[in-house]
């Protein structure tokens, strides 16, 4: 008990030094009067701090990431204080980056309690849910073109900047032969990317073109129709890997397990399961918090930035949003552990275009917004050319870094241009 | 002689009493009194009327789907007799699906007789006939539209909604393991499909970005030359599918000739050759006969029902006359003789991309119609992307429910496009 003291003690100077805990411990602060006093019930009490404590520890502070977590609040404190939109936008982006990247932790050891399905499940549905939540502050503040234009810079952000990245890194490590990955997986998915284009393509078009019955209307029901479609299709394919084909797409919590030499997986999970939901909710709400004041300064943030919007919503935001899921996937693939780095960034692509972007929609339509699947005609060539040019890279079941190299270049000229893109003012 | 007459009298009998014989009947009677003064040419004559008698049950009473028959002649009495034409329309639609699925029948039956290179022409050419005699009567009446859309239809049809609920059947019959199939001749389909696509594109863009020499005139020459292009392309198709890779291509009546499990196709045929050809005669002048009131009574069920022109073309018209492929396509898949449902749904797509629609441009070329291959931009978009949809989901060679079902889904969501799609009022794009 005394020890336990001493160790709480000295652990809580470590954290006062630093400055992280200044904010983190306002809770937590142990009250030495109360210990003293009451023996039972503070015994109870610090053992309940510690284990709080030690989760904190094992959550917050093991993680180089979080150094960045205090822009978070940085950001909202700026909100208040200056009307300089493009600071209030850069801190908050900064500080949602680690907080991300918590979640897919937190998400990750909640996956060991409830055995693979479920957790595949979780992986699956959670696994974008920081663009599902910037998305849908976007849609309440009737910002329809940022959440089209952010999901589509997370899907492109995925495929071509992620994946680019990993082979590269990953070809020049093991640059003796071409690493070799699950050719099938990469086939299931081209398909329903494929799908999802198809869902964009027909609304665009059909607007574009004027030959709908209702023009303006159609779209917005066919919209609404297709992403019914669409999520019926996700849903069949989450059955299909999770139920049927298990040994051909082994999920990637499976294969972590079986690796022994990583870094932060261990097979025994680091959170107990309580705590892992619990931190789960935490980080969601302050997720949501500072979404919030994103989305709010990003029409500010453009004019002093100076950049068009689209250009920050499908460049810069996703590559904060993806920075957690970039690092593991170059991670992954430089332990020749490929499909992981595919399932990766890949399947997080399929899952933004086949789940998130109709639950978008579906949401839009509940919340009575104008929601639909019309990216207009730029973002879906876009999308179209770079998901054709995926498919066919990966179609043979192999990497090298040129491929890489292909994959990052290909970003950069979808980038520059949306840097030069804007919509034009007619609304058409 | 006797015991002959006996059997016709039972079996003419069996027939009176159900309804479907009144019409078909009328030119089979036996006038009994002939029969008895004069034997000797009586005896050559019931005997021809006897074969008549087999060949009829044979062809008509031994598939359900004869059931349908009626409402062929139907809707032509109602044609005359109404002004509904949504009643036409669908009667009519619906009295074409046997006489499409006997039409396919009786060209198998004769491929018994001619070997199996001329047997695969025939299946190659006589595949469609439905499709093709439809687009002809709406080529007269100058529905342009219609033909192009009616096409179109046929071939998302077969390439989506035929396959994708072939390989989910097959993929829930078989769910232990992926099924297989040859890769080789998907791709080469793939291929072909793929230029379709560029005969389809170009006009179609031409036309829309304005960059023509003469507005509205080069696209129809550019589209008779490529629709001539394409025909020898299809024609070279053939004689590599028959000639050169005979083990590689194995056609479909060599696959069902060997497979004696089969309900309706046994190694002896079942008709003879002459009656084979004088079947294939009859089934085509009827389904040409309801095919005129079909494509007449388009326009005014588009209107009653109130569904645009383009959904009835595209999802409505195709649905029923591909009936016949999509029940033979779904029960290959199941008895997991995947070759042959890819043969029957990409082959048949294959043929309407580079075979049917191209003869229309010419036939259109003859006829002095201005019918040209500029399918309008939202078409071509839709037929792009889902050749390339298929062709990604065929490259590996194994296809499984998941992908059975992907493709219908993405059958719902063209369908649901066609739904509310309509040509712009200026014609402009």
């Amino acid at each position: 008990m005394g020890s336990e003291r001493e160790d709480l003690e000295i652990e809580m100077e470590t954290l006062v030094g630093s400055s992280q805990s200044a904010r983190k411990t306002s809770p937590i602060e142990i009250p030495h009067n109360l210990a003293l006093s009451n023996v039972s019930i503070s015994w109870t009490l610090s053992r309940l701090l510690e284990r709080l404590w030690k989760s904190v520890k094992v959550v917050i502070f093991t993680v180089k990431i979080n150094l960045l977590l205090p822009f978070g609040p940085m950001s909202i404190i700026l909100h208040y204080l200056t009307k300089n939109h493009g600071l209030v936008f850069s801190f908050s982006l900064i500080g949602i980056a680690p907080l991300a990247e918590r979640l897919g932790y937190a998400t990750e050891q909640l996956a060991f309690y409830t055995g693979p399905t479920v957790g595949g499940l979780l992986n699956a549905t959670f696994g974008n849910a920081t663009e599902m939540i910037i998305a849908i502050y976007a849609l309440k503040n009737g910002m329809i073109r940022v959440v089209q234009q952010s999901l589509l810079g997370s899907i492109l952000s995925n495929m071509l900047l992620v994946l680019g990245c990993a082979f590269l890194a990953g070809g020049i490590v093991h640059c003796e032969k071409d690493q070799v990955f699950n050719k099938a997986a990469a086939v299931v998915n081209s398909g329903l990317l494929l799908m999802a284009v198809m869902g964009l393509l027909f609304p665009a078009v059909l607007h574009f073109t004027h030959s709908e019955v209702q023009y303006g209307e159609s779209e917005v029901s066919l919209s609404r129709f297709s992403s019914c479609v669409m999520l019926v299709a996700y849903a069949s394919y989450l059955v299909f890997q999770l139920k049927s084909h298990r040994n051909l797409y082994s999920p990637i919590d499976e294969e972590e397990r079986q690796n022994e030499d990583d870094l932060d997986e261990v097979e025994v999970p680091e959170l107990g399961q309580w705590e892992a939901i619990s931190w789960l909710a935490f980080l969601t709400i302050w997720v949501s918090i500072l979404s919030e004041y994103l989305v709010n300064a990003i029409e500010g943030a453009s004019d002093s930035l100076n950049l068009p919007v689209s250009f920050i919503s499908v460049i810069l935001l996703p590559i904060v949003g993806n920075a957690a899921e970039h690092a593991s996937a170059i991670m992954f693939a430089m332990k020749d552990k490929l499909d992981i780095t595919l399932g990766v960034a890949i399947g997080s692509s399929t899952q933004i275009s086949m789940f998130v972007i109709p639950f978008c929609v579906v949401v839009g339509w509940i919340m009575g917004k104008r929601m639909d699947l019309n990216f207009q005609l730029f973002e879906t060539a876009t999308l179209f050319i770079t998901v054709l040019v995926v498919a066919f890279m990966l179609q043979e079941g192999t990497t090298n870094y040129f491929k890489g190299l292909m994959l990052i270049l290909c970003y950069l000229i979808v980038a520059a241009s949306f840097f030069v893109h804007v919509d034009p003012p007619d609304g058409r």
